[in-house]
């Protein structure tokens, strides 16, 4: 028995140990910055501040770490902008959400704090939002990039295929073996039709151009990402893109190997490619969830189905790379202009799939809701859409 | 199918195959005494987020990978106290350890997803500096991949080379046998677990520090389940081990040229190719009696009164 004790007593100091050992690293970690607020009439800073109850408390859950520069942290920029404008808000978020059961529990957890208000961001939290939304009528869920609908239950989402078509544009330029690598997770709608709007970029500015796909199958496995994106490059792709959850791994592969990348999800990516990023676009959704947050507190909330773009502002362009001639960002630029202007469309007939099959005829336009469906790549990608 | 594209499966073949190698290797030793480590994707985990947060905090990579190679150590330490001191059940100890090293590695990692570290500087394979801007990309390798195959060498050495080998073979073999001709087992295995631990290390300060470069959540994904059964696909062996990771990681470096290549296959399929080819190569080498697992492995020894 007294042995069993100390055994017990041993593992315990052993893990005491091993934990002390990583402790002044966790200590002296830096600090997140968190957007906060400065309240505009200055406080004394004597004074205390007396509580007021909030005038709305908003539950946001991600998927994975809002520290990723990656789509997380794009979604978490975007619900922390909304303390910004609207001090009186009160924000409750938990990052690494799991899917399903984890994700009801975490949102069952933050409606009993209080909250009235839950944005569900990630991709598999849609049901389980969905599922709660029915037994609390009286609680708002708002889900990021999804289908479904309901009395309190909508979807939000920035409309990427724009920005994907200026970056091809800018691609097209850039490349010089005429080979582009693009990682993505799995061939699933939506990494189709960037990719489809991705080429047509490349293609309208060269036509010889190709993007050579792969898929890693995961959101997050950084070292398949990060074989993947050798793989492209020991092929002799000059430029390399991305859609898995955090661009941090790609884009930092490809500048070690000194070729150009391009980023997405989240503007921040810029900073692992000093010499080589070319540009890159990501969700800039403040604004209008701001916006969203306003209509529940003022009572005028009801379920759109919301999607925006560049023009809107939430969707936004990185800034260039140093190595990107003034020539190529006017062209990206003026193509810009023409699409926020609405003169080019980028799904525009005819569009042709790599079988030779005509997928949108000439004088007609893929609609966004069409795009969920898309399960075809276009000419000029080479990799298969299944 | 160019040269430089078979140049290339190898050059990524080998990137993504050194952590693995080393991390066989310590597999290797682990077991040769006698001890299967199931927890090896826990110790890669808190390894490789130890590790990472000190080159983040430190700016130095190599102090980075020192801190790594001792986590693991350590790591397998608890491993060793659990299974040889307290006479625990080897698999229940292992898949213990992983779950712990989950919920460890994720507490040490946290701060650090998403920060930018200095990686290892990369220098040209000597011979191939004079090949087009094109080739000598292939072969820009950091330190850790040049001393992956003498640590192979340098492990063999150990094991079939040495009297400390001897004794480690020796316990893994027969425990009883070894104490009988004045060994100490128990002593013998906390070593081994401590050396295996220490390349454990080292394969995860390869895949964090020089490889993706970054710290994700659960980033191992498998890979030390993946060394277990490649220890088994090279007999123990540690030079087989090096065969057994190169055609591993070669696998899936093929299958991501296949994909990118416009082959009309599913890259689902794709994607279970290595998995595939390793099923392969156990049913073919699965019978062979000559080089078997070593005798009590898995076994406690109870000691000797």
């Amino acid at each position: 028995m007294k042995n069993k004790l100390f055994g017990l007593l041993s593992i315990v100091v052993c893990t005491l140990v091993l934990l002390s050992a990583c402790g002044p690293a966790a200590t002296s970690t830096p600090v997140v910055v968190v957007p906060t607020v400065v309240p505009s009439t200055a406080v004394p800073p004597t004074e205390v501040p007396t509580p007021t109850p909030p005038c709305l408390i908003i539950g946001a859950t991600y998927g994975g770490s809002i520290t990723d520069a990656g789509y997380n942290q794009a979604m978490h920029e975007a619900v922390m902008a909304i303390k910004t404008s609207i001090d009186c808000v009160e924000i409750i978020y938990a990052e690494g959400v799991p899917d399903e059961a984890g994700a009801t529990t975490t949102m069952e957890n933050m409606i009993s704090q209080g909250a009235t208000l839950i944005f569900a961001t990630g991709n598999n939290h849609q049901y389980p939002a969905l599922a709660l939304s029915q037994t609390h009528p009286d609680v708002i869920f708002e889900h990021a990039g999804g289908w479904e609908m309901g009395a309190n239950f909508a979807n939000f989402f920035g409309n990427p295929p724009d920005g994907w078509y200026l970056m091809g544009v800018a691609a097209g330029k850039m490349t010089t073996s005429n080979k582009i690598g693009f990682v993505a997770n799995s061939p699933f709608a939506w990494s189709l039709v960037f990719l489809n709007a991705f080429e047509l970029g490349v293609q309208s500015v060269n036509p010889d151009a190709k993007t050579y796909v792969t898929y890693t199958q995961a959101w997050g496995d950084s070292a398949k990402e990060a074989e993947a994106t050798n793989a492209l490059i020991n092929q002799g792709c000059d430029v390399i893109t991305m859609h898995v959850d955090s661009p941090i791994t790609v884009v930092g592969t490809a500048e070690s190997r000194g070729v150009y990348s391009i980023g997405f999800q989240n503007l921040a990516a810029q900073q692992f490619a000093p010499e080589y990023w070319i540009s890159g676009t990501g969700y800039t959704l403040g604004g209008k969830l701001t916006w969203l947050a306003s209509t529940v507190i003022d009572g005028t909330w009801t379920p759109i189905f919301l999607r925006c773009g560049m023009s809107d502002g939430c969707m936004a362009m990185a800034p260039f790379g140093k190595r990107v001639p003034q020539n190529v960002q006017d062209l990206v630029m003026q193509k810009k202009a023409e699409v926020e202007a609405g003169t080019l469309v980028v799904f525009t007939g005819p569009i042709v799939d790599q079988d030779g099959t005509v997928r949108v005829p000439a004088g007609e336009v893929l609609t966004a809701d069409n795009m969920s469906y898309v399960d075809w790549l276009v000419q000029g990608v080479v990799g298969s859409p299944k | 199918m160019t040269l430089l594209s078979i140049l290339g499966v190898l050059s990524s073949a080998i990137f993504s195959g050194t952590s693995l190698l080393f991390t066989t290797l310590g597999e290797v030793i682990d077991e040769r005494a006698g001890i299967v480590n199931l927890g090896l994707e826990g110790v890669l985990l808190v390894s490789a987020s130890s590790g990472f947060a000190v080159t983040y905090l430190s700016g130095n990579p190599y102090l980075g990978i020192l801190v790594s190679i001792l986590a693991g150590g350590l790591m397998n330490m608890i491993l060793g106290y659990l299974v040889i001191t307290r006479k625990a059940n080897q698999l229940a100890s292992g898949l213990a350890l992983m779950f712990f090293g989950f919920g460890l590695s994720a507490l040490i990692g946290k701060p650090f997803v998403g920060e930018k570290i200095h990686s290892l500087t990369r220098y040209v394979l000597p011979g191939t500096a004079g090949l087009p801007l094109l080739y000598t990309s292939l072969f820009k390798f950091d330190i850790l991949i040049y001393l992956v195959i003498p640590a192979a060498i340098l492990v063999w050495w150990l094991l079939y080379r040495t009297r400390w080998g001897l004794g480690v073979r020796a316990v893994g073999e027969n425990a009883d046998t070894a104490f009988a001709s004045g060994r100490n087992p128990h002593l013998i295995r906390y070593q081994a677990l401590f050396a295996g631990g220490m390349l454990v290390g080292l394969g995860a300060a390869h895949l964090t520090i020089a490889f993706t470069m970054n710290w994700t959540e659960y980033m191992t994904a498998g890979r030390g389940f993946i060394a277990v059964a490649l220890v088994i696909f090279s007999k123990w062996h540690p030079l087989r081990a090096i065969a057994g990771a190169l055609v591993f990681s070669g696998a899936v470096a093929f299958q991501l040229l296949l994909q990118s290549s416009g082959v009309q296959v599913s890259p689902f399929l794709l994607d279970t190719l290595p998995y595939i080819l390793t099923l392969v190569v156990l049913i073919a080498w699965g019978g062979n009696r000559k080089h078997s697992a070593p005798g009590s492995l898995g076994r406690v020894y109870q000691g000797s009164e």
